[in-house]
C-alpha cells in the first residue's frame, strides 16, 4: 500500500517524468526520497530500452514510411531514430530531460535523420497524441492510468506499444515475449449504442437492428433480424474494423449464416456482408446507421 | 449423514442411467446417435477447415452424407464418407447421385476406429467425446498440416489450434509435425555460418526449448508449431533472428531466418537435422 502511493505521489511530485524507468526503480522506490526537490530527472536512474525490444516494439507496432512515431518518454531517441533510419517512419521523441533531448538530436544527426526525427523538452501530458499514428512508452502505472483515457480517444486504428508495462484492464491485441513483454494496443472506433442494419440480401432486404456494448476492443452485441431475437456470435473489433456472425433462422428449414465485415466511420458502419460458403456464397454490402443517443 | 448417502445414491441413479447410452466404450454395441448436422453447421465446420478444391474431405460417421456432398457440390473437393449404418450408405450415394457428385465422393459402410481415411486432408467430426478420444491417437498420426474439425466435442489435452462458436462450438485441430528432441541447427547469417545444439520439448503443437551455443543457453521465444510449419525467435549478440520454415521429415528441418528490420532486414538459410528422436508427443516430454 506505502509503496503504490509512493510511486503515484512520486508520479505527480515528478511532474509525470516520462523517464525510461527499469522495473528496477519500482522495487526500490519507496527508498527514494520522494520530496519537493525531487523533481529534475537527476534523481531517476535512466536505462535505455535494450536494442533487441526497440526492434521488437517497432515490429509488432507494424511501423511503416507512413508512420508517425511519438514516443513518450524518449530517453536518448533510440525508438524514434531507429524508426526513422530503419523503416523511413518519421517521428518525435518528448522527454523532460533536456540532456537526454540534446542526446537524442546528436544521434539523428549521427544516424542522418535529423529530418525526420525531432524531440522535443516537454510533459506528455501537454503534448499533442493525436498527430501520431504509433505511440510507443514505456510508463509506470500510474502515469498510464491517467494517460488511458487520451490514449482511449485516438483516431481508431492507432497503435501503442508498450514493452513491461501493460494498460491494466485494457488488455492488448497482440504480444509477444522475446525477452521481454512486448505489447501492442489498437484503439478501437467507438461502436456502442443501437444501430440500424441494412441488409440488402436476395431474395428479401432484411432489416437489422444490433445493439452494441463496448469494454475496450471487447464488444457484446444482441440483435434483432427482420423484428426476431437473432443471437450475434464471433464479435470482433480491431481499430476501426468490425466483424461479426449472425444466423439467420427465420427460415427454420433453411437456416442461413451471415457473415458481416466492414469499418466503422463515426455513426456509420458499411461493408460486406456473405451469406453462406463455398460455390453457394453470396456477397452484398451492408450500411449501418447508430441510432442518436 | 443420510443426506450425502441421498446425494451419492442419486450420483449413482444417474450414472446408471445415462452413462451405457452416452459412452460407446462402455457399451460397445450401441454406436452414436444419429443426428444430422443442420445446414449452417456442415458449412461452418467446411469453412473451419478451409476447404478448397485440391482436399479430401474425409467425414467420420458420415449419416445422410451431407457433409461429403457439400465439400464436393460447394467448395470442388473430394470425399469420403464412413459410416456405419448400410442404410445411411445407401442413402448417402443416392443423395450424391441428385446433387451430381458422384465421381467425386465415396460412401464405404465401416467402423470409424478401423477405416482407412489416411489419404484426407480434412477430416469432419461430430462424434460422442468417448469415439472422439479414442479416435486421437490415429487422427494425431495423420500427416502433419491435416486439418480436423470437430463438432461441439473435441480432444482431450489436444488444444484446438483455433475455436469458432455459431450457434454450436467449431474447434479446427492441425495435425502437428513430431519435432521433439535434439537437432543440429545451422542457420547461414550474414556474418558466417553459426551451429548450434538445439532441443524442441513438443506437447501436441505446443513447443518449447532453445540452443546450446559456446556462450551460454538461448532460448527460443515465441515458438510455434502449426502442421509442419514451425517458427522460433533466439536472441544473440543483441541482434533477434527470426526463424521460419518447415520439418521436411522426421529428421530434417529448414527454412529462412531473418534478422535486422525495415531497411536493414537480412535474409538467409537455416537447416537442422535431428541428432536423436524423442517419445511421442502423447506424453509430456
Amino acid at each position: 500500500m506505502i509503496r503504490e502511493s509512493s510511486i503515484r505521489r512520486a508520479a505527480s511530485l515528478l511532474g509525470l517524468l516520462t523517464l525510461l524507468v527499469p522495473p528496477l526503480v519500482l522495487a526500490q522506490a519507496p527508498a527514494f526520497p520522494f520530496s519537493a526537490e525531487a523533481r529534475t530527472h537527476f534523481d531517476v536512474p535512466y536505462v535505455p530500452t535494450p536494442q533487441v525490444t526497440v526492434d521488437e516494439m517497432l515490429r509488432l507496432g507494424g511501423v511503416g514510411p507512413g508512420d508517425f512515431i511519438l514516443d513518450l518518454g524518449s530517453g536518448d531517441g533510440r525508438i524514434v531514430v531507429t524508426a526513422a533510419q530503419k523503416f523511413g517512419a518519421r517521428g518525435m521523441g518528448v522527454d523532460l530531460d533536456p540532456h537526454l533531448i540534446y542526446q537524442s538530436e546528436e544521434r539523428a544527426r549521427a544516424a542522418g535523420v535529423e529530418d525526420r526525427a525531432k524531440f522535443v523538452q516537454q510533459d506528455l501530458f501537454k503534448t499533442d497524441l493525436r498527430q501520431a499514428t504509433v505511440i510507443t512508452m514505456y510508463l509506470l502505472p500510474g502515469v498510464v492510468r491517467k494517460l488511458r483515457p487520451h490514449l482511449l480517444a485516438l483516431k481508431p486504428g492507432t497503435r501503442i506499444v508498450s514493452h513491461d508495462f501493460d494498460l491494466e484492464d485494457w488488455k492488448p491485441d497482440r504480444m509477444t515475449t522475446i525477452r521481454k513483454n512486448v505489447m501492442l494496443w489498437i484503439v478501437p472506433a467507438p461502436v456502442a449504442g443501437r444501430w440500424q442494419v441494412r441488409v440488402p440480401l436476395p431474395p428479401i432486404e432484411r432489416q437489422l437492428e444490433l445493439e452494441l456494448t463496448q469494454r475496450y476492443q471487447e464488444i457484446g452485441a444482441h440483435s434483432r433480424l427482420n423484428g426476431i431475437p437473432a443471437q450475434v456470435w464471433e464479435p470482433k473489433i480491431e481499430g476501426e474494423r468490425i466483424s461479426f456472425v449472425v444466423v439467420d433462422s427465420s427460415d427454420r428449414e433453411n437456416e442461413a449464416t451471415l457473415y458481416f465485415s466492414g469499418r466503422v466511420d463515426g455513426d456509420i458502419m458499411e461493408g460486406e456482408v456473405v451469406q453462406g460458403v463455398g460455390a453457394s456464397r453470396v456477397t452484398s454490402r451492408w450500411r449501418a446507421v447508430r441510432a442518436p443517443r | 449423514m443420510s443426506g450425502a448417502r441421498a446425494i451419492m445414491a442419486g450420483a449413482l441413479f444417474a450414472l446408471s442411467t445415462v452413462a451405457p447410452a452416452a459412452s460407446p466404450a462402455a457399451s460397445p454395441d450401441v454406436p452414436t446417435p444419429y443426428l444430422p448436422s443442420t445446414s449452417v453447421a456442415v458449412d461452418e465446420m467446411l469453412r473451419v477447415a478451409s476447404v478448397a478444391p485440391g482436399d479430401l474431405v474425409a467425414d467420420l460417421g458420415s449419416g445422410d452424407g451431407r457433409v461429403v456432398i457439400a465439400a464436393a457440390r460447394d467448395y470442388g473437393a473430394r470425399g469420403l464418407g464412413i459410416e456405419l449404418d448400410p442404410r445411411l450408405v445407401e442413402e448417402s450415394r443416392a443423395n450424391a447421385r441428385k446433387a451430381g457428385v458422384t465421381d467425386r465422393v465415396e460412401f464405404r459402410e465401416g467402423d470409424v476406429l478401423t477405416a482407412d481415411y489416411r489419404d484426407a486432408t480434412v477430416v469432419t467430426l461430430y462424434l460422442l467425446p468417448n469415439l472422439v478420444e479414442r479416435l486421437k491417437p490415429r487422427l494425431l498420426a495423420m500427416k502433419p498440416g491435416t486439418r480436423i474439425v470437430a463438432h461441439d466435442y473435441g480432444f482431450s489435452e489436444w488444444k484446438p489450434d483455433r475455436r469458432v462458436v455459431i450457434s454450436k462450438t467449431y474447434l479446427l485441430y492441425v495435425v502437428p509435425a513430431q519435432v521433439g528432441g535434439r537437432w543440429r541447427l545451422r542457420a547461414e547469417l550474414p556474418d558466417g555460418p553459426r551451429e548450434y545444439d538445439f532441443e524442441l520439448k513438443q506437447s501436441y503443437q505446443e513447443i518449447k526449448g532453445g540452443a546450446q551455443a559456446g556462450n551460454g543457453y538461448l532460448p527460443a521465444f515465441e515458438a510455434r508449431l502449426e502442421g509442419d510449419r514451425i517458427s522460433f525467435v533466439m536472441v544473440d549478440d543483441s541482434a533477434s533472428y527470426r526463424f521460419e520454415g518447415r520439418a521436411v521429415s522426421s529428421l530434417e528441418m529448414e527454412g529462412v531466418v531473418r534478422t535486422g528490420l525495415g531497411r536493414d532486414l537480412t535474409e538467409s538459410r537455416w537447416r537442422a537435422t535431428r541428432i536423436l528422436r524423442e517419445g511421442p508427443t502423447d506424453r509430456e516430454s
